[in-house]
């Protein structure tokens, strides 16, 4: 069964990280090349990096953060409000081509990340529906708790939650793309990571029957921690990254919005695989962009009636659809991840 | 030989109901033991205790000479004791392998072997219960028997040295039955291993093991060899009410022994 051959040809033949790495050069060349704006590649990650992100305990868990938006609002606050009063952090932003805005922002993941840590505990001991509904109240005492503690903070330049961040702390938007493109980067890597680990195979188990996973020596308790953890680190980091490149932040960080589009970009991609956010993200961008260009007024209803169909009909999503297949004999599932 | 298992005095309570009252067993290393009593008698609570889903209120625990009481499922299943689910739960979107995988990936050799080595690990406990070519199918797609079986595959995989079994032959045709208790004595054999079953299929459980406890109404009522069991007048009451009116019963039914039910 296990024949002898070298890790780098076995990679070779994974057509998910063949895509991966696809999707990383494609985004380099656009770059280059100047294919795209800066902001429409701005774009694309910040869907990616929000997709991949809720993927860690959505996807792979099963269980639905409905306000996952609460650690793109505490990620960007964190960032904005440490470069704000901070100067050497302002500082490190521009050094090293975008390695010191991903630092600051690594600390304003760790800040999202302990918040996701501490009521992970509690959080995860619902299921389903409650566990939904009790992230959305934690999306809710954030905000609010924002809305009270930000106007103190400065009370001559704060007015309301809203930031803006002065033209001595804020960096050029390449800077922003290259620190952005890392993230997207190692958040690519964790994904395949955990799904090819004994860590993604126990999330799987616990998305398939938490009582059985357990009983089967599955730590249940300590992967959903740790998977809640990972998914409010990265969506930390990714709302900081677009903070800056906004050049400020308010509350609208917060709207339930953001959660909804993490999560309808990984059903339409598919739950539980790393290329389901990939795809998913690329089409939900797309479909966004051009039912906002052709039907002004009426894009997000008919965009809602198409992510009705999706879960109304192919509720596994492309990937999961496409997973179901054989092509000459080979089945697409053990090629797409 | 040394006890593999003692559970000294167990007590779990659902509210008012007593679920398990003051039981208390030893069994040996490579004894197969099993569990009968009517139904609601506490033989799955029991289970649940002995694999730390549920925490008695009162009474311990002790496996390998360990105190595990109150340790949670996960930590109990590392140590050794595998369980299979009365009502099946396989991973359904899962295949076979993949399922059994997973008691490999975490049981007695957890963050010590590879997902390859887990594979194979899987790989060999679906042959021993016959699973092997259903290996690549996705759980969903088997039937009852199957899943029964793959439930078995699964707690094997963990590499356990005390196996409790919770129905495993409930809802098989006597064929099946038949098989599946071949399967359970070469398993047995192979993986040297202890087994609790907890069983209804009467003709079956007294062939297979060598001692037998009986529950009722959360009590221990009986212990013994089967013979033992099956005459001890408490047990034929617990089964079948009064014993002159099971005894008229059974002479106006012209006979018909079969307990199972």
């Amino acid at each position: 069964m296990a024949g002898k051959e070298s890790t780098l040809s076995h990679y070779l033949r994974s057509p998910t990280l063949l895509i991966i790495v696809f999707v990383i050069l494609g985004m380099l060349v656009a770059r280059i090349m100047g294919m795209s704006t800066l902001d429409t590649l701005m774009t694309i990650m910040y869907f990616m990096g929000i997709a991949l992100s809720l993927n860690i305990i959505m996807g792979f868990a099963g269980y639905v953060s409905f306000g996952h938006a609460v650690f793109l609002g505490l990620g960007g606050y964190a960032y904005v409000l440490l470069v704000y009063f901070i100067k050497p952090l302002a500082d490190l932003q521009s050094l090293g081509f975008g390695l010191g805005a991903f630092l600051v922002a690594v600390l304003a993941g760790l800040f999202a990340a302990a918040i996701a840590a501490s009521v992970g505990a509690a959080v995860l001991r619902l299921r389903g529906a409650f566990f939904a509904i009790a992230t959305i109240g934690l999306d809710f005492t954030a905000l609010y708790l924002m809305k009270a503690i930000v106007p103190e903070l400065n009370p001559e330049q704060f007015f309301g939650a809203q930031i803006i961040l002065p033209a001595d702390k804020i960096v050029e938007k390449d800077v922003v793309f290259n620190a952005m493109f890392l993230t997207l980067i190692i958040l690519l890597a964790v994904n395949y990571y955990i799904r090819k680990s004994p860590f993604g195979v126990g999330l799987t188990a616990i998305k398939e029957d938490e009582d059985a996973a357990e009983v089967l020596g599955v730590p249940t308790t300590m992967f959903k921690i740790i998977a809640f953890t990972l998914a409010g680190f990265f969506t930390g980091m990714v709302g900081a990254l677009f903070s800056l490149n906004g050049g400020g932040v308010d509350e609208t960080l917060f709207n339930l919005g953001h959660s909804i589009d993490m999560i309808v970009m990984i059903v339409i991609g598919g739950l539980g695989t790393v290329l389901g956010p990939i795809v998913g993200s690329l089409i939900y961008f797309e479909l966004y962009d051009l039912l906002l260009v052709h039907y002004p007024g009426v894009n997000l209803i008919i965009l809602g009636i198409i992510v009705a169909i999706v879960v109304l009909f192919f509720p596994e999503g492309l990937i999961g659809l496409l997973r179901k297949y054989k092509v000459k004999g080979v089945r697409l599932r053990d090629l797409l991840e | 030989m040394e006890d593999i298992l003692v559970v000294e005095n167990v007590t779990k309570r659902f509210g008012g109901l007593v679920a398990n009252n003051k039981v208390s067993f030893s069994m040996r290393r490579g004894e197969i033991l099993g569990l009968i009593g009517p139904n609601g008698a506490g033989k799955t609570t029991l289970f649940n205790v002995i694999t730390g889903v549920y925490r008695p209120d009162e009474g311990r625990v002790i496996f390998k000479g360990e105190d595990i009481t109150g340790k949670p499922p996960h930590v109990i299943t590392r140590k050794g004791i595998a369980k299979t689910h009365q009502i099946v739960k396989p991973f359904n979107d899962m295949t076979v392998l993949e399922n059994a995988m997973v008691g490999a990936l975490f049981g007695k050799r957890a963050r010590q072997i590879t997902i390859g080595e887990a594979k194979e690990i899987a790989y060999q406990s679906l042959e021993l219960v016959g699973l092997a070519e259903k290996s690549e199918e996705f759980a969903v797609k088997l039937t009852l028997r199957q899943k029964k079986m793959l439930e078995l595959a699964r707690a094997l995989s963990a590499e356990p040295e005390l196996l409790l079994l919770d129905e495993v032959l409930a809802g098989l045709n006597p064929k099946e039955i038949e098989e599946a208790l071949e399967i359970i004595k070469k398993v047995k054999e192979e993986r040297d291993l202890s087994i609790i079953m907890i069983e209804h299929v009467m003709h079956a459980v007294m062939n297979i093991a060598d001692r037998i406890v009986v529950l009722h109404f959360g009590w221990k009522i009986a212990e013994g060899t089967p013979e033992e069991v099956a005459n001890n007048p408490e047990v034929i009451t617990a089964y079948l009410g009064d014993p002159r009116y099971a005894l008229r019963f059974v002479k106006r039914k012209g006979g018909e022994e079969d307990g199972s039910s």
